[in-house]
């Protein structure tokens, strides 16, 4: 029997609904293992990534010298290990130029996880380094070649030891965000640190151990370190990947993860019509070889074993599909992703191929099992009607598998909720829109001119087939309209968050006296610039008041915290009021306003009163408003914000963001001769890789949009396909009874134009409610109604199937009408 | 059709004996193919019964019935029926198979040669032109050695000439395998070459 099984598929492959259902299938098992696999690995480096800003698995610090026993039973157990030093201290070229620094001593070990980057020359071209500098030697801040007046191979001092200058220190993977800290960067290797005779018990420096291996053993290391731990002395590991591009990857990924759950439902139904044509179409098949003397099971056995068959195919070319896709992600992204993406495992995959079987399942197994129960009467009748009874059970029974299939994929039922919420809708009113209107159609039409008549009359005659027909399609549109509306908002945030010119430089400690100097030159330099924000630095020392605690220990909760202040009449741009007023312009009273999360850390609400330290002088002020900042900017930002008055006696320095292009960065070498009291930090790096990723990421989310285009225009072949058997039949009657060609395919155009009319319609409503549940719960993104939409959904509906039925149908014009009617 | 109830074959007793040839003929609607599907176990009667060699068909469920077509009856249909997906060979090889018997090449390839077709055997039906097909048909039909071989309008579908040569091949057959043969036929001519011929009309057969 197996033989006749792989002959007749072979032969069946030119009957095209097999076609359309292999490559349903494939499509269903590619893109949800590609995306599968693509997700995987970049949430895997994503991880990497985090570790990275780290620089290691596992850092532990302190004020103090930490225990070398640690080091060792680290070693002990495997695990990798590294020790950096930071301290403030001067840095001497020759008897009177002199700058202070923020020194860091590393080992040879270091970094354990990303790398450092240096440059030849100050601000050059950036380079990536293994390990930091050679003992006697120093990397040093780019801007301070120009304060110290060095070049590469010059000598420098640092307490009682000298070093040769041997590059321009660029960035270490854990400098973090404390720009705010001593200094321009030095850096050199721990082993000359006694050399100096700088740091001694009780000076002020951070010591910190890396730790960095597998994860089981570090994570036993980590549990045997705690309790040994002392005041003032932490271990901080990986608990979340930076927020800034985190965030912007979080969404893609449910974006990448609705695609896929979409592609799950488009192949589904894609798979069924496909079978559900098979099966009509195999009915004579049958019913000969049960003349012959099959039974119902040998029927069963042998389109059984053709369907695994299939099955096994399709999924072993779906998988290879997935693996091909992720591996194309990846080729577009790999110049851009910091850190290698691990392997992917075979777990993607396997959900590839779980997908497959339950496509089998669900939707193809259905139809082929009613053709074991066709009658071989069919073989004297070939008017007998085809078993379609139990139609609505498959359609129950495939819902129930997309459902289930979509949470297992997303593992997020507020996404699954917001598809079937639309398909459910489509569903739904689809069939009494499409019922209704399809009827009223029929009244209207009877006094319209003969095509009309025959087309109109054509949709009322298959009724509720057309309506099946209907909401299919008004299902793949949908779901392609939803991709769309949520690609475009997605992307469309994501360059309004980072323009081509968003700041990336920023300038603080610009002394009063300079800010008018320093405008001016930005302005003659062309370079744009944001406005300069007064910069105060403080300390919070009190709420409501009760002293708080001085330990520097736990992130969250109330403690004593050193921040930046500055003062505004009016509230900053972007920034968002959640909570309380903002003050009049020139008020007088005490007030500050909060940022959000800082508010949350510190347990603070509007009407709390607030007690700092700037300097030596102490200041009460009473929060007034709270308010949401969007970080990505990379405009200034403030947690805190006075009132101008309310700060009026306290010096100030101030700062401002600038934008300045890869070739002008010669610009700052000028600059910072003139101004050498102001700090310039460069961003630029960091800047331009969020763009790129963010870039690489919309072009993958491109690539999924035309993969899932791809499914839906399967389905919408596959739903014209199930039709076009009567409507040839009944056009080549037409034609034998002498019907012109223009006659016959208007009426088509028309007929399934229509179709899509009321299909691209219900799409569109469907769309609009799924965009709005995604958006407002799932992508947390603000929804705004899409008006475009309308006449986008419902033209292109009645455009594309109007052309791909009559497309479909050509043949009953271009063969003799005999031909038609013998072979059907 | 619901509440209508429509008697298309009105009490008919009919016996047919075992290597006899039997021609039903009537005008077309008068209910030929009806009572050739309920003789030959395609169809279930809503009264009375069917018997082919002590079997009573109506007794047997459809997959009952699809074992005994297997291993007893034989056709020949007025539009061939081949599987266009398979080559005449194995077409011809699809009903043994069926019943699970051994070395069907040969089988097959020995009956294509008895209709003239051993040199086209691997040629699919749409490749082999009417009468070809109808041969393969014939082949198929007695390539399972049936007891009794229904045939309906053999030779509807074909030119005059070809169906004659259809159907001395098809008696040839008859003859030399001994099969009792039920034809069904609007051809007086065709009838004519069988024992007995028995007429229907409007649901009622008379004995001519």
């Amino acid at each position: 029997m197996s033989i006749t099984a792989t002959k007749m598929l072979a032969r069946d492959w030119r009957g095209g609904e097999l076609g359309v259902l292999v490559m349903a299938l494939v499509l269903a098992v590619g893109v949800v293992s590609g995306i599968s696999a693509f997700t995987t690995r970049l949430q895997n480096a994503l991880e990497q990534e985090s570790h990275r800003f780290l620089a290691a698995d596992l850092v532990v610090n302190s004020g103090r010298e930490l225990p070398s026993a640690w080091l060792q039973e680290a070693q002990g157990k495997g695990l990798q290990h590294a020790l950096t030093l930071q301290f403030p201290s001067m840095v001497y070229a020759g008897e009177d130029t002199m700058s202070l620094a923020s020194i860091k001593a590393v080992s040879d070990t270091y970094p354990l996880r990303g790398e450092m980057t240096f440059s030849t020359e100050p601000f050059g071209p950036v380079l990536a380094a293994e390990s930091g500098p050679a003992p006697g030697e120093v990397w040093l801040d780019s801007r301070l070649f120009a304060l110290l007046d060095v070049a590469v191979g010059d000598q420098v001092a640092v307490g009682d030891a000298q070093f040769v200058v041997a590059a321009a220190a660029r960035t270490e993977p854990d400098q973090g965000s404390a720009f705010y800290g001593y200094g321009p960067r030095v850096l050199m290797h721990y082993s000359d640190i006694p050399a100096t005779g700088v740091v001694q018990p009780g000076s002020r420096a951070e010591y910190r151990q890396l730790y960095a291996g597998e994860a089981a053993t570090l994570a036993a290391f980590n549990r045997w370190l705690k309790p040994q731990l002392e005041e003032g002395q932490r271990a901080v590991t990986v608990e979340e990947g930076q927020p800034g591009i985190g965030n912007a990857l979080d969404r893609a990924e449910r974006f990448l993860l609705l695609a896929g759950s979409l592609a799950v439902v488009l192949a589904g139904v894609a798979v069924a019509l496909a079978a559900r044509r098979f099966s009509e179409r195999h009915h004579d098949y049958v019913a000969i070889i049960k003349s012959l003397g099959a039974t119902s099971g040998t029927v069963n056995r042998l389109y059984g074993s053709s369907l695994l068959l299939l099955g096994g195919i399709a999924t072993v070319l779906g998988c290879l599909l997935g693996w091909g896709i992720q591996a194309l992600f990846f080729y577009l992204f790999a110049e851009q992703l910091p850190v290698q993406p691990g392997p992917s495992g075979m777990k993607p995959y396997a959900i590839g191929a779980v997908t497959s079987l339950t496509c089998l399942l669900c939707f193809a197994w259905p139809p082929l099992r009613r053709l074991g129960q066709a009658s071989p009467l069919r073989v004297l009748r070939r008017d007998l009607p085809l078993e379609n009874r139990q139609a609505i059970n498959d359609y129950a029974l495939g819902l129930l598998a997309v459902t289930l299939l979509m949470w297992w994929y997303s593992e997020d039922w507020q996404l699954t909720l917001a598809v079937l919420a639309g398909l459910a809708l489509t569903v739904g009113l689809g069939f009494c829109l499409a019922l209704t209107l399809l009827r009223g159609g029929r009244l209207l039409g009877m006094s319209a001119g003969s095509i009309w008549r025959l087309a109109l009359a054509g949709l009322q005659r298959r009724g509720s087939a057309n309506a099946l027909q209907v909401v299919i399609f008004a299902m793949a549109i949908m779901m392609l309209l939803i991709l769309l509306l949520v690609r475009t908002s997605l992307i469309d945030e994501w360059q309004a968050q980072l323009p081509d010119d968003a700041p990336n430089h920023f300038m603080i400690n610009i002394g009063p006296e300079d800010v008018q100097a320093i405008e001016q030159l930005l302005r003659a330099e062309n370079i744009s610039s944001e406005p300069f924000y007064p910069m105060i630095r403080g300390r919070i020392m009190s709420i409501d008041g009760e002293e708080l605690p001085s330990t520097d220990d736990m992130e969250e909760g109330r403690r004593q915290r050193e921040s930046n202040f500055t003062w505004a009449d009016t509230l900053p741009t972007d920034n968002r009021l959640v909570a309380g007023e903002w003050w009049p312009a020139g008020t007088e009273e005490p007030l500050v306003s909060l940022e959000e999360e800082f508010a949350d850390r510190m347990d603070l609400e509007v009407g709390d009163t607030i007690g700092f330290l700037i300097g030596s002088q102490p200041l009460e002020a009473r929060v007034a408003s709270i308010r949401a900042l969007q970080w990505q900017s990379m405009r200034p930002n403030f947690y805190l914000v006075f009132p101008p008055r309310a700060l009026a006696a306290f010096p100030a320095t101030f700062m401002t963001a600038f934008h300045l292009g890869a070739t002008d960065k010669a610009f700052l070498n000028q600059f910072i001769r003139r101004f050498p009291t102001v700090t310039v930090i460069e961003m630029d790096i960091v800047v331009e890789q969020i763009r790129t990723i963010i870039n690489q990421v919309s072009a993958a989310i491109n690539l999924v949009l035309v993969v899932i285009l791809a499914a839906g225009g399967l389905v919408l072949v596959a739903g014209v396909q199930a039709s076009v058997d009567a409507r040839v039949h009944e056009s080549a009657i037409l034609r034998a009874l002498g019907a012109q060609r223009r006659l016959i395919l208007g009426g088509l155009l028309i007929e399934f134009a229509t179709l899509g009319l009321f299909a691209g319609l219900l799409a569109t409503v469907a769309a609009e409610l799924s965009v709005y549940i995604l958006q407002t719960f799932v992508m947390e993104m603000s929804y705004t109604p899409t008006p475009w939409l309308w006449p986008v959904g419902i033209f292109s509906g009645a455009l594309v199937i109007g052309t791909l039925g009559v497309f479909s149908c050509r043949r009953v014009v271009s063969t003799p009408p005999v031909a038609v009617l013998r072979e059907l | 059709m619901a509440g209508t109830e429509l008697a298309i074959l009105k009490g008919i007793t009919l016996e047919i004996k075992s290597g006899e040839s039997a021609a039903i003929i009537g005008a077309s609607g008068s209910g030929k193919s009806t009572l050739l599907g309920l003789l030959a176990g395609l169809d279930e009667a809503t009264a009375g019964t069917v018997t082919i060699n002590g079997t009573e068909l109506g007794a047997l469920d459809e997959d009952g019935r699809a074992r005994f077509r297997g291993q007893h009856i034989g056709f020949v249909f007025q539009s061939f029926q081949l599987l266009p997906a398979l080559t005449a060979l194995e077409n011809v090889m699809l009903p043994l198979e069926l019943q699970g018997q051994s070395k069907v090449a040969e089988l097959a390839q020995n009956y294509l040669q008895r209709v003239g077709l051993g040199a086209r055997t691997d040629h699919y039906p749409l490749q082999l032109s009417g009468g070809e097909q109808q041969r393969v048909a014939l082949a198929r039909a007695f390539a399972s050695r049936p007891s009794i071989l229904f045939a309906d309008e053999p030779t509807g579908n074909l030119d005059t000439k070809t169906g004659e040569h259809i159907i001395d091949l098809l008696f040839e057959l008859n003859r030399e395998e001994g099969t009792t043969l039920v034809l069904v036929t609007h051809d007086n001519a065709l009838a004519e070459r069988c024992q007995r011929r028995l007429r229907l009309d409007g649901g009622e057969l008379m004995q001519e």
